[in-house]
């Protein structure tokens, strides 16, 4: 069974697209560079009628992602956290599993993050890093096993189960941070945790005299060795074989001897995992403790990078790069030219609307010769 | 058609580059305002829209130069802020408890720039609060507004005006934070002092924006004999009034005058001038008057204050509600700040 | 008791399932036609907004539904083509225009109104039904429900004959299980798929509508607050059909209702931490799926874009 989009996340245990990278991005460019420029220019006429420049807005958002050192750094802050959750998401849907839940399991990690780091402030970091790191993992993991338990052993759909967690990882969040458990003693009225222990930080990797106010850290180091990981994972190993021959469907998997849900909590746990990553990082990296609230849309916008980004290593980075840099250059379109932060969502979505139809035509370009498939 | 929007890309680029040269800094002596909100937005109905307000109202009565950006997330507000402070604005104001920590660290890297946070003061990466000698901190008494309304609920409760038959007063937060609680608090020892038998319920929306859960506590509060619900919840609050309306019971606004939401149901709102604030803080740049640390804006300075109060309520109340303004402002009168009875 | 099962909770159940219940409406159609349709949430908010612009313009809430539903419909339309003609990720097609939906709303909703709301709107009304004043619990129940609600129960009940007693429905049923043999004896595939879409962005818009419309008569940025996913989770958990979506709906509707009529109340000195009471819904409804429901199938095609003969 072949398939040119994902199928129904709701659908029986269909995979996405497999097919490499590769042969996508490396065919003719000129096509989707000219469609994402023809949304480009709808989203300009929207500007001007809004009463903005386009020009200096466009400049603004190139300038404000790319722009400097400084602004580079500020789009790879963002990138990290989205590619860590584009790799939970596609860690779950290689196997066929739809994980609506990374943003609940990056929650649920940077709280185990959080806490980790404060209980035991006084470690030197050499034993509280790797701690930190250690907790939130097995937390996010655990929280995203939880959803694989549950479709294994009884059958619910891990949609509707991620999508309850999440909001469930909310309100907990608001109770441990408003004035409950883990709100610290002195917050004053913030919804925010103790602050984490010096050894559980991770420091600046760009140091001030090359680029100033840069707050880079080393949690860029640890996204790229996820990326190598997922890869190794799913591409070198015979359990991420296993995984993928589930992914690709029921009968593939059965002509194989994989019974498909012995795999679905372990994979869970993983997907968890890289989010719980996600969450320490945003903790060690950024903020130092949890704020109640923080971290807003990375696991959701994770989703969208998994499958623009194929699902794979290479493209889930580019994709979360192209997403960190519409957010970090569309808030520099507000302040520096003035447009309207909707018309900046607006003029996004109709880039991915765009990006979205075009792979897939392009990819039905490149298969015109081929019979017509079956569709099982 | 290719060819035609690469020839459309070609003069885009030509453009671009000609253009680039009008552009750089507008330089010269305007001063610079940059306002960075809270995840909320700009339309937040809360306090990012009104310190909103008070920047447009800066820059149409002052002659000052704005601009605004939105956080999206809260990793934000470093980079939102600091943009600012990169291109040498003379103020920079940041909205919002969440920014303490934020508002610290890009404070500290640019000495020699002004900030302001309204509802916070700069905390350090310990979590302690550190004033610094260039942030103004801009914190507001809630509970005394809180506290007016809340004598002209408990006189209409007490003595049954109009639909007020139940004896009986309620209130919903946003969230459990002292920001919000702080209304509530002046609300309730009103009630608590002024008419001791009236009955007191408390809730909360857990939200600032779903106005349907906010009409369902309404909803639950008035079944339960509430006729006065002061809302202190943001865009969600409105689904508050929205149950008081449709029930044809009272409702009580919160930080901008809300009287034109619902009129006729909208007794009266307890206003906190965020947009005052922000209008001082400016002008104090403006004549170098700027005074870093705690600013308090409360009824000695006109901080907070009432709204239009709508024609049920009798002349005697109102005149109570004007005399204990009155009283807070000479200090006769203190608000508790905590909330007695809980959500 | 009275916390738990009384009337005022059983009435806030009905409030609150009704939009949720419109989504997953919408979703059941869609998806039984073989189309994912993510964008629900889209749908709902542009039905919200732009039927309480045409209420507070025009003065007719009648009219102001109608201009709802046709701004649902418009979006789905966008979903329609990127899907069915184009292809495209259905999913990721989804979500753009669920960030659309929202950039347009609040930027108009910014624009038109500014920092203030539309006032004095006249709303959809609620069905007095008189006679039942008298009736303990069922009058306090369905007594005063607006009409909207109402529209929401015909409308699963007319869903539910249309999807699996009329031959219409059936094409649509086999268009989403076996699209090469539903093409093979001459249903219209990709006709059949634009419907559906269309339709689902009509009805998912209603959920919105009754948001603004009739419940609350102002909108804030953002409002519908992803109703349309709970709105996706109850089309899964009832298993794809009308009448399953509709109890999962309800049942999330309760856990919603119970999360405030349970605040304040303690258990000796116990209280539940406000916060903690707003999960109730959605622990009930993980609970009440694991406990009850089981394995659940989507339709065979669902998600997958289909290519005939020729193209």
């Amino acid at each position: 069974m072949t398939a040119a989009a994902t199928p129904s996340p709701t659908g029986p245990g269909t995979a996405p697209s497999v097919r490499q990278p590769t042969a996508q991005w490396a065919q003719g460019p000129a096509v989707p560079i000219v469609s994402v420029l023809a949304a480009l220019f709808a989203g300009a006429i929207l500007i001007l009628v809004s009463g903005s420049d386009p020009i200096r807005g466009y400049l603004a958002l190139i300038r404000g992602a790319f722009g400097s050192p400084y602004n580079i750094t500020e789009t790879l802050v963002i990138a990290v956290p989205l590619t860590l959750a584009g790799i939970s998401v596609a860690v779950a849907f290689r196997t066929g599993l739809f994980n609506i839940g990374a943003q609940g399991q990056l929650l649920v990690g940077a709280l185990a993050a959080g806490w980790t780091g404060a209980q035991f402030s006084d470690l030197p970091g050499i034993f509280l890093l790797p701690l930190t790191l250690l907790s939130a993992v097995i937390a996010g993991g655990a929280w995203g096993a939880i959803a694989g338990w549950l479709k294994a052993a009884r059958g619910v759909n891990e949609v509707i189960t991620t999508i309850m967690q999440n909001y469930t990882v909310v309100f907990v969040m608001h109770w441990l941070l408003q004035n409950g458990p883990m709100t610290a003693p002195n917050a004053a009225g913030t919804p925010a945790s103790s602050p984490i222990g010096a050894g559980a930080i991770l420091p600046i990797i760009i140091p001030n005299e090359i680029v100033p106010l840069s707050r880079l850290h080393a949690g860029v180091l640890l996204a790229i060795a996820a990326v190598v990981v997922f890869w190794f994972l799913m591409w070198r190993t015979s359990l991420g074989y296993e995984l993928r021959a589930v992914g690709l469907g029921a009968r593939a998997a059965a002509q194989a001897g994989i019974d498909p849900r012995r795999r679905m909590v372990l994979v869970m746990f993983i997907a968890g995992g890289f989010a719980g990553l996600a969450g320490m990082i945003q903790v060690s990296g950024l903020f130092h403790r949890v704020f109640d609230g923080f971290s807003a849309g990375f696991g959701f916008d994770a989703i969208a990078v998994a499958l623009l980004g194929k699902n794979s290593p290479i493209g889930i980075t580019l994709a979360a790069i192209l997403f960190a840099a519409f957010a970090r250059g569309g808030t520099i379109m507000q302040a520096d030219a003035g447009v309207s932060s909707h018309l900046v969502e607006v003029v996004e979505a109709t880039v991915l609307l765009v990006i979205a139809a075009e792979a897939i035509v392009r990819a039905l370009a490149v298969r015109r010769g081929t019979p017509a498939e079956a569709i099982a | 058609m290719k060819r035609i929007l690469a020839l459309a890309f070609i003069s885009l680029m030509v453009t671009v580059t000609t253009a680039c040269g009008n552009l750089g800094g507008l330089g010269g002596p305007t001063i610079k305002i940059g306002l960075v909100t809270d995840v909320g937005g700009l339309n937040d109905k809360g306090f990012n829209s009104l310190a909103n307000q008070g920047r447009l109202d800066a820059a149409k009565d002052l002659g000052v130069e704005t601009s605004v950006t939105e956080s999206k997330k809260q990793e934000d507000y470093v980079p939102n802020l600091t943009n600012y402070a990169q291109q040498n604005y003379d103020l920079v104001v940041g909205v919002g408890f969440l920014m303490t920590n934020s508002i610290w660290k890009v404070a500290k890297q640019f000495p020699n720039i002004k900030f302001a946070l309204i509802d916070g003061a700069p905390a350090n990466d310990k979590g302690d609060t550190e004033n610094l000698p260039n942030v103004a901190n801009l914190f507001f008494r809630e509970q005394e507004p809180g506290y007016v309304v809340g004598v002209i609920a408990a006189m209409m409760a007490k003595d049954k005006v109009g639909k007020a038959t139940h004896n009986t007063v309620c209130s919903m937060g946003g969230i459990p934070i002292p920001s919000v609680d702080r209304w509530i608090a002046g609300y309730q020892d009103a009630v608590k002092t002024i008419s001791p038998t009236t009955t007191i319920l408390h809730g909360y929306s857990n939200d600032f924006v779903d106005q349907a859960k906010g009409k369902e506590v309404g909803l639950n509060h008035i079944s339960k004999g509430c006729d006065i619900l002061f809302q202190v919840a943001g865009g969600s609050g409105l689904g508050y009034i929205a149950a008081a309306k449709e029930k044809g019971v009272y409702a009580i606004g919160v930080d901008a005058d809300q009287s034109d939401v619902a009129p006729g149901t909208v007794i009266t709102s307890a206003l906190k001038r965020v947009n005052k604030a922000v209008y001082d803080t400016v002008k104090a740049v403006k004549d170098k008057a700027y005074k870093a640390g705690d600013n308090f804006f409360s009824a000695t300075n006109d901080g907070i204050g009432i709204g239009k109060i709508d024609p049920v309520v009798p002349a005697n109340i109102k005149t109570a509600a004007d005399q204990a303004l009155a009283d807070i402002k000479s200090g006769k009168i203190k608000p508790k700040t905590e909330i007695q009875v809980k959500g | 008791m009275e916390l738990l099962l009384g009337a005022g909770v059983i009435a806030a159940t009905l409030r609150l399932a009704t939009p949720i219940a419109f989504a997953a409406l919408g979703g059941v159609i869609t998806e039984r036609s073989g189309v994912t349709n993510i964008a629900l949430e889209g749908c709902m908010l542009v039905g919200a907004f732009f039927g309480i612009l045409a209420a507070d313009k025009t003065g007719s809430p009648a009219l102001a539904v109608v201009i709802g539903l046709l701004a649902g419909t418009a979006l789905a339309a966008i979903h329609a083509v990127a899907s069915v003609t184009w292809r495209a990720d259905q999913i990721v097609t989804g979500m753009a225009l669920n960030i659309l939906a929202l950039g347009v709303t609040s930027y108009l909703n910014y624009e038109i109104y500014g920092s203030g709301v539309p006032s004095g709107v006249q709303l959809l009304p609620a069905l007095s039904l008189d006679f039942l004043a008298g009736v303990p619990f069922v009058g306090g129940v369905i007594g005063r429900q607006n009409v909207l609600v109402w529209l929401a129960l015909v409308l699963v009940i007319v869903l539910q004959l249309y999807l699996f007693r009329t031959v219409a429905g059936l094409r649509l049923r086999a268009v989403g299980e076996h699209p090469r043999a539903a093409d093979t004896v001459g249903i219209d595939v990709r006709r059949t798929r634009y419907w559906a879409v269309l339709a689902s962005g009509a009805i998912a818009a209603l959920g919105g509508v009754y948001l603004t419309v009739a419940d609350t008569g102002s909108f804030t940025d953002g409002l519908t607050n992803g109703r349309g996913f709970i709105g996706l989770a109850a089309m899964i958990f009832g298993r794809w059909t009308p009448l399953g979506a509709a109890a999962a709906a309800l049942i999330f509707g309760y856990g919603d209702a119970l999360s405030v009529s349970l605040q304040g109340a303690a258990i000796g000195e116990l209280r539940f931490p406000v916060q903690l009471l707003s999960t109730i819904p959605y622990l009930l409804t993980i609970l009440a799926v694991a406990g009850f429901v089981g394995r659940s199938r989507a339709p065979a095609a669902d998600g997958i874009p289909y290519e005939s003969e020729g193209h």
